[in-house]
């Protein structure tokens, strides 16, 4: 178990009760419905949970990043799909924190923290790992921006209050032209499109967004025209640990159902030889070493160290061990497994390798970094310290 | 070793194939989303011999041999794995009679079990440890005429549809295990209670369910084999029911691999296909590899099989390489399809939670590396 501060303990203990009271109870329901949990949304107003991300003069928790990952820890264990819902909501608002005006940041964290959430487009159906292929437009006219386009995919569509959705003011420019938009639920020509039935994480609300003449004041530009490659790029790199945590949430969670079922097929010791336990032991390696390669993520940047390749590893290695653990209990589990909440956790599981970026376009950021700097395999802090 | 199927073991499995094709492709979808047996397809199953396949041709079987009837497990579990596992654990059923059974009792079950007028279910597992120990496991106890059934049976498949069971009962707690027997139970004796059909990830439409047995009295004619001689039957006949598992395995992942394949090649990212990339080429190379390895395993097991060898340690062999690689067949090509392929309405999901579901290490206590270890001299 990693190091944490005492406050750090008790914002995680009460994650853990939340999770306990408020989505380990109705998980199964809605990922067998596929419906979005509203009442989720409304358990969470008292918490504020979902302004965690969200700096103190804006009134949020102002969580860092080490903190964040230990709630986002908790929720993948109680439900992967509603984890996803929080951690899209706070992916969106990477982007405003990281080019946003202080109206703009006034603006769209005010949702969250009454439990609204927000959205983030970018997908298209032809750009995915692809994201420079978008072919969304805005087109400026006097003080606003007109938009049209498709996007995809798109965690908490159908839910959120706030969007920030990219579309290129010069497409000429190619990905030069992408620019981001802060963009309002229900402003006129902006409209939900078909939800998708997915594999897993079916709490999670995923939508296709069509916007048709959509206009939208000029002040809701994010940055500059031009920058939202950039933006995006950023965000994603700030937001992908969260799916890290998702995943560390799961794998601890499908290690413990494995667990609680040897105890209840073997009661008593000693447990039925090396081959189980072994494969229990293997289990728990993978998960702690996965929670600490994320915790060190995180720490680098709350220490505000650049962290761009560890938090592609944490993306990869966690969502990896996630699907590792989950399809390793399912099988160990025999038809108990398959007829268990497991299956949920491995269908769960497969999306985090999946999206916010694939982990092969992480292993593409990866190789880079490694490729660049052969020898820095010293800890970024060190390279802190020695500055 | 000859890993070329003979004329007639191909075209049975193109048979099965075209079977596939013409009765499973149309209903897969709609049996995964419902799961209700498809008491048609079992119909025109056994309408195309495909329920008879290990069954001599004097109680109407097709005595197909077990290289050809893995053949057809890999090509049915192609358009639908779930209708595989119903025929799966018919013909382990109708296998075990076959092979232990006296003359009656063949006489009795397995000519209505070639024609699919009487599907077979194999109830093994229970919730303890293993068969024969645990609070609730089956118990048969000797009477002066026959034996007398209490307990549970866990897990069993085509349960509350099969007409007959090959079930394994303790005739003595305190031995547990050492004093397995086997029996043939009818589903409509007095006392043979299918439990709630239990929810499933995958292979939906092949119902699961426990099965409980109060007081049901069995004549003298229902045992199978001999007294306390069913740890023998249960290893040999789940070590056979392991390498058509394995079939159903490689049918899933070729299935998977070549739309993964074909998918790569018209996704374009990046100004061309993703299939010319190298890391989706490394994906689906991979899986083709562990595809075509098992593959190659299972048949030589098969083979072994059909020729009445030694085929214990093969098959153990082929069930570790699966439950390591099994269901990273689906892990794998599910990536190739990323974000796309996530949606259930493309195939991939029904086949990455079907594939699950034929890997399962059912006797936790008992691994198959055991009996592969000691086999190396």
């Amino acid at each position: 178990m990693s190091i944490l501060s005492p406050e750090q303990k008790a914002i995680q203990q009460t994650a853990k009760d939340f999770v306990a009271k408020n989505i380990i109870p109705i998980a199964a329901k809605y990922d067998k419905s596929g419906e979005f949990p509203t009442v989720l949304l409304e358990a969470s107003k008292a918490s504020n949970i979902f302004a965690m991300a969200v700096p103190k003069e804006y009134g949020g928790l102002n969580y860092d990043a080490l903190t964040q990952s230990l709630v986002l820890e908790e929720w993948g264990y109680g439900c992967a799909g509603m984890g996803t819902t929080l951690a899209a909501s706070i992916l969106s608002m990477d982007s405003v924190l990281i080019a946003g005006t202080d109206e703009q940041k006034r603006r769209y964290f005010k949702p969250m923290l009454n439990a609204q959430i927000g959205s983030f487009g970018l997908t298209e159906p032809g750009a995915g790992s692809d994201a420079a292929a978008g072919t969304a437009t805005a087109v400026k006219k006097g003080n606003e921006y007109i938009l049209n386009g498709t996007k995809c995919w798109i965690t908490n569509g159908g839910f959120a209050t706030v969007y920030v959705i990219f579309a290129n003011t010069d497409p000429a420019a190619g990905v030069k032209g992408i620019s981001a938009f802060i963009v309002d639920r229900g402003v006129p020509g902006f409209t939900i499109g078909t939800t998708d039935h997915k594999l897993g994480i079916r709490a999670s609300n995923t939508v296709e967004l069509l916007l048709k003449d959509v206009h939208v004041p000029v002040t809701n530009l994010l940055g500059k025209e031009g920058e939202g490659m950039k933006i995006a790029m950023m965000t994603l790199d700030m937001a992908r640990p969260a799916i890290a945590a998702l995943s560390v949430g799961l794998a601890q969670r499908a290690l413990d159902t494995c667990v609680a079922h040897v105890h209840t097929r073997f009661p008593g010791k000693p447990f039925p030889g090396q081959t189980l336990q072994f494969k229990l032991a293997e289990m728990q390696i993978m998960v702690e070493a996965a929670r600490d390669c994320l915790h060190q993520a995180m720490r680098l940047r709350d220490e505000g160290v650049p962290y761009s390749k560890e938090s592609a590893i944490c993306k990869t290695f966690c969502s990896d061990v996630a699907m590792q653990v989950s399809a390793t209990a399912v099988s160990l589990m025999g038809s108990a497994g398959y007829t268990s909440d497991l299956g949920k956790y491995m269908r769960d599981s497969k999306i985090m390798q999946i999206f916010e970026g694939t982990n092969q376009i992480q292993r593409l950021v990866i190789s880079r970094a490694v490729l660049a700097h052969p020898h820095a395999s010293a800890p970024s802090t060190a390279q802190k310290a020695g500055k | 070793m000859n890993f070329e199927l003979t004329e007639e073991q191909r075209l049975i499995g193109q048979s099965a194939r075209d079977f596939g094709k013409e009765y499973l492709e149309p209903i897969a979808v709609e049996l995964d989303a419902k799961g209700e047996f498809p008491k048609k397809v079992v119909q025109a199953l056994a309408k195309h011999d495909f329920l008879g396949l290990l069954l001599p041709e004097d109680v109407g079987g097709a005595a197909a041999g077990f290289v050809s009837y893995v053949e057809v497990i890999e090509d049915l579990s192609r358009y639908s794995a779930a209708v595989a596992s119903i025929v799966n654990n018919h013909t382990i059923a109708a296998y075990t009679i076959q092979k232990w059974g006296t003359a009656d009792q063949k006489k009795k079950y397995l000519p209505g079990m070639a024609k699919g007028e009487l599907l077979g279910g194999f109830a093994i597992y229970e919730h303890g440890p293993t068969p024969g120990v645990g609070p609730d496991t089956l118990v048969a106890k000797k009477q002066d005429v026959g034996y007398v059934l209490n307990g549970k049976k866990a897990f069993v498949r085509n349960a509350g549809e099969a007409g007959v069971y090959v079930v394994f009962a303790t005739t003595d707690p305190a031995l547990g295990a050492k004093a397995l027997t086997a029996f043939l139970v009818k589903s409509d004796a007095i006392g043979v209670k299918v439990g709630e059909k239990l929810e499933t990830m995958g292979l939906k439409g092949c119902p699961v369910a426990d099965i409980t047995f109060e007081n049901v009295v069995l004549p003298e004619t229902a045992l199978l084999g001999a007294v306390n001689g069913g740890a023998a039957i249960s290893a040999t006949a789940l070590a056979v029911a392991s390498v058509a598992e394995a079939a159903q395995t490689v049918g899933i992942g070729q299935a998977a691999v070549e739309h993964a394949a074909a998918y790569a090649k018209q996704r374009v990212q990046f100004g061309k296909p993703v299939a010319t990339l190298q890391a989706i080429q490394t994906l689906l190379a991979e899986v083709a590899t562990d595809c075509h390895l098992a593959r190659l395993g299972l048949r030589n097991a098969a083979l072994l099989i059909e020729e009445g060898k030694p085929f214990e340690v093969e098959a153990a062999m082929i069930k570790s390489f699966l439950a390591r690689l099994g269901s990273k067949m689906l892990i794998d090509t599910c990536q190739v399809e990323g974000g796309f392929g996530y949606s259930e309405t493309m195939p991939l999901p029904r086949l990455f939670r079907d594939i699950a579901g034929t890997n399962l290490l059912d006797a936790p206590g008992d691994f198959p590396e055991k009996l592969i270890a000691a086999s190396i001299a």
